[in-house]
């Protein structure tokens, strides 16, 4: 374990970015070398120039960015607080659980899209419908996760702890909560890639918002702007791996992975 | 036991059903914002019986959507469950599309909508392309998961016990990968279905679930956007347990591959 060596991680590096580049040149000759209408599909090289113009000349994408940013923050925040907090009542519980699983499953099954038309009658067009939407994004399946790993806990742990006298918060700071992380850790990434894809169509479709990569595309929509479209087409991709790969991975590896409750997998 | 099983979660649903009409029904509630569930159901009933072209409104609009659901899915399970399967056998296939899929696949489908629409317009075109690339990439990501994880001596023993190639892929590359694919499909589904109804809010064709929801919304008519978020998460609920359970319990649970 511990830090693996500088050459191996810019081996990895290299095996991601290639790939992408070969495809981006195959995507370049493809288009210049045939008859497609630039305007319906850019090459590559238009869109790093529209990337480069949105940053220096125009310098609206870092604003889109940081709103988007902003109300992701907010809203993943509040879905792990509250779905922490309800899965460890659903897990510890059983009538709790018995009651309220079915619940919770049917409340999965809603697009958290269809949410949206809902909030943006009852609060307003704006920074709330939003950042409540990615929090119904993530909550739920951040409820459940928990749930599932207070549940998968080994009884026996919990046995061998008592016996040697370990009992109340001790107990469930020093055993169930380590214990239960090896799902609640996946329960993280899952959330997050729920509640990304919550913000950008909430986006999309609350029409009083200045700044955001989803607004950025729809009204890219009504200039037919295909080159915009790209651009944050991959923002949306590249910022969501980076949260992922970057913030929340290296979180699992340092806890769950390092305690070696993870099987291998 | 059973009966506590069945019986304590209807509490909470009944409770909070209840305590939403009495909140509608004494005014707390403003009624043209919430409605109230009795209110719904009435209103999903008249949607129900109101006759256009001799077809019930709601059932139209219903089947709309299962129909795009169900041809989006399929395209998409399909290519998801070939393009894995190169991936999971081919190790230049694997390294060359991995990093394309990583940055591909967290972008939601409503995202790529206005894109699509540019290309194929209105209409249903772009909602099942749209809705097939969504449930392509979690097939796919499984499938190669479950094929590049094969126990490579199985493969081995196959070939040496006279097996060819067709039938290693068939009786030992395809049981082994099979949980994985059936996660993948889940995922993929699941997927599915939120993409037609986010699609559907945009693309607004004259038909669908979701269209019906974004219409209601901008008219106000609450009854009908909560009657439909009610039925979004039922038809969801009923298609995972109605239809994937059973196939699951058919294939994967039988073959022997679910430890439980």
């Amino acid at each position: 374990m511990g830090g693996r060596p500088h050459n191996q991680k810019f081996k990895e590096f290299w095996q991601f970015i290639f790939p992408l580049i070969v495809a981006g040149m195959i995507w370049q000759l493809a288009v210049s070398f045939s008859f497609i209408d630039v305007a319906l599909l850019p090459t590559p090289s238009m869109i790093a120039q529209e990337f480069y113009r949105l940053i220096w000349v125009k310098q609206t994408l870092l604003h889109h960015l940081g709103g988007s940013l902003y109300r992701l923050a907010l809203g993943y925040i509040f879905a792990i607080a509250v779905g922490i907090f309800a899965g460890a009542l659903l897990g510890l519980n059983r009538t709790v659980r018995e009651m309220f699983s079915p619940a919770l499953s049917l409340l999965i099954a809603v697009p958290t899209i269809a949410w949206v038309p809902v909030l943006l009658v009852t609060m307003g067009l704006g920074d709330k419908t939003v950042i409540t939407a990615v929090f119904l994004g993530g909550v739920f399946e951040m409820t459940y996760s928990t749930m599932a790993g207070i549940r998968a806990v080994n009884r026996q742990q919990i046995n061998a702890a008592r016996i040697m006298g370990v009992s109340g918060p001790k107990l469930f700071f020093k055993v169930l909560v380590p214990a239960s992380l090896a799902m609640v850790m996946p329960g993280l990434r899952l959330s997050n890639g729920y509640c990304w894809r919550a913000l950008i169509g909430a986006e999309m479709l609350s029409a009083m918002i200045l700044w955001g990569v989803g607004k950025m595309i729809y009204e890219a929509r009504f200039w037919n702007d295909v080159k915009i479209m790209f651009v944050g087409l991959l923002l949306i991709g590249v910022c969501a791996v980076i949260l992922d790969r970057i913030l929340l991975k290296p979180l699992e590896r340092g806890t769950v992975e390092k305690w070696g409750m993870l099987s291998g997998s | 036991m059973s009966v506590r099983k069945f019986l304590l979660p209807i509490i909470p649903i009944a409770g909070f059903l209840a305590l939403w009409q009495i909140l509608a029904a004494t005014g707390v509630l403003q009624p043209g914002i919430f409605s109230s569930p009795s209110a719904i159901l009435k209103e999903m009933l008249a949607i129900w019986s109101e006759q256009v072209d001799g077809r019930s409104v709601l059932l139209a609009h219903l089947l709309v959507t299962l129909k795009r659901l169900f041809l989006a899915s399929m395209l998409g399970i399909l290519a998801g469950i070939a393009v894995g399967f190169c991936m999971g056998l081919s190790q230049s296939f694997y390294r060359f599309l991995d990093p394309l899929i990583t940055i591909i696949m967290p972008i939601p489908g409503i995202a790529m909508a206005p894109l699509f629409i540019i290309w194929m317009g209105f209409g249903d075109a772009t909602i099942i392309t749209v809705c097939a690339v969504a449930t392509f990439f979690p097939v796919a990501y499984n499938t190669c998961t479950g094929v590049r994880s094969m126990d490579h001596r199985l493969v081995q023993a196959a070939y040496i016990m006279g097996a060819n190639r067709g039938t290693v892929m068939t009786q030992v590359y395809g049981p082994w990968s099979a949980v994985y694919v059936f996660t993948g499909i889940k995922l993929g589904l699941a997927r599915c279905w939120r993409t037609v109804i986010a699609v559907e809010f945009i693309v607004a064709a004259d038909r669908g679930l979701g269209y019906m929801i974004w219409d209601a919304a901008s008219y106000l008519r609450a009854s009908i956007v909560f009657g439909g978020i009610i039925l979004t998460a039922l038809i969801f609920a009923s298609i995972e347990k109605g239809m994937i359970r059973p196939l699951e319990r058919v294939t994967i649970e039988k073959w022997g591959m679910v430890r439980n």
